[in-house]
């Protein structure tokens, strides 16, 4: 069992990464600042039940889905539970493969020319069921079986979610770099 | 259109390998499905480049994907957390009164 005590020494390092996160989540700075301080009330409060020795990252997380979901989704009527038209595999590359009839290591630049600001919004142009498993997979970098439990769907959805959720996030990419000119005539 | 687009031929190990790109690079896959997989991408160098392009893809993503906090917030989840033990200590400082 931990300690209460030793709450800010051991949780306040995932303090950013929780507000990232969160920020991903809502998609606006004082709601999101709002859920990292519930969730950090929350965990404070249940330390004493938290197994020392188990993932305190990922223990960190399912507090601030589960604050989350129970905020939000209040507020929804229904749960948004958006389906994605089918898009092709290795959409991106293939786009680019196509646009520019590029070698290899010009669809690497394109990545490269992205900012953090094209990242950022790709993600957040997702609908929720989708946008919560990507970002919990490809930022935060937690298993299936974590985002699984943090989610409280099972495992399968959880690929099928991340599989169609992480295509459309490539065709925004793909919008996003022609509206960028990093593709087309030319290059 | 590039030519070797056009001429990626895909056969049974390129469409198993598409299909389980995510999973491999997201290490989920068995140690044996893994080197099934491996053996085909030594062999095919469409499917290389796919998963060297869907690897970087991935690496970006987890790169440019975060936020930096306000300055004031490890403050704030300080004195909130303070807060909250000021609290607790009173109401047991209260329970302990005979």
């Amino acid at each position: 069992m931990a300690d209460q005590a030793d709450f800010e020494r051991d949780a306040m390092q995932y303090a950013p990464q929780l507000y990232s996160a969160a920020l991903r989540m809502t998609r606006n700075p004082a709601d999101a600042e709002d859920i990292v301080q519930e969730t950090f009330l929350k965990a404070y409060r249940a330390y004493d039940s938290f197994q020392e020795g188990t993932n305190l990252k990922a223990w960190l997380y399912r507090i601030l889905t589960n604050t989350y979901i129970n905020k939000y989704r209040k507020k929804q009527r229904r749960p948004n539970e958006v389906e994605l038209g089918e898009l092709q595999d290795l959409y991106l590359y293939r786009r680019l493969g196509e646009a520019s009839g590029a070698s290899v290591s010009a669809e690497k630049e394109v990545l490269d020319a992205f900012v953090d600001q094209d990242i950022i919004e790709a993600i957040e142009s997702l609908p929720e069921n989708f946008r919560m498993p990507v970002l919990l997979a490809d930022v935060d970098g937690f298993s299936y079986k974590e985002i699984a439990e943090m989610l409280d769907i099972p495992i399968g959805t959880v690929m099928s979610r991340l599989h169609r959720g992480r295509k459309a996030l490539q065709r925004k990419l793909w919008n996003v770099a022609q509206e960028r000119g990093l593709v087309g005539p030319g290059t | 259109m590039d030519p070797e687009h056009e001429t990626w031929k895909m056969t049974a190990g390129c469409d198993h390998a598409v299909e389980y790109v995510y999973q491999f690079l997201d290490e989920e896959l068995t140690w044996w499905h893994r080197a099934r997989i491996k053996w085909h991408l030594r062999r095919c160098s469409h499917c290389e480049s796919a998963y060297e392009f869907e690897s970087k893809l991935k690496s970006v993503i987890r790169q440019r994907g975060r936020s930096e906090p306000p300055p004031e917030l490890f403050d704030t989840l300080r004195a909130l957390i303070e807060e909250e033990r000021s609290n607790r200590d009173q109401d047991q400082g209260q329970d302990d009164r005979p």
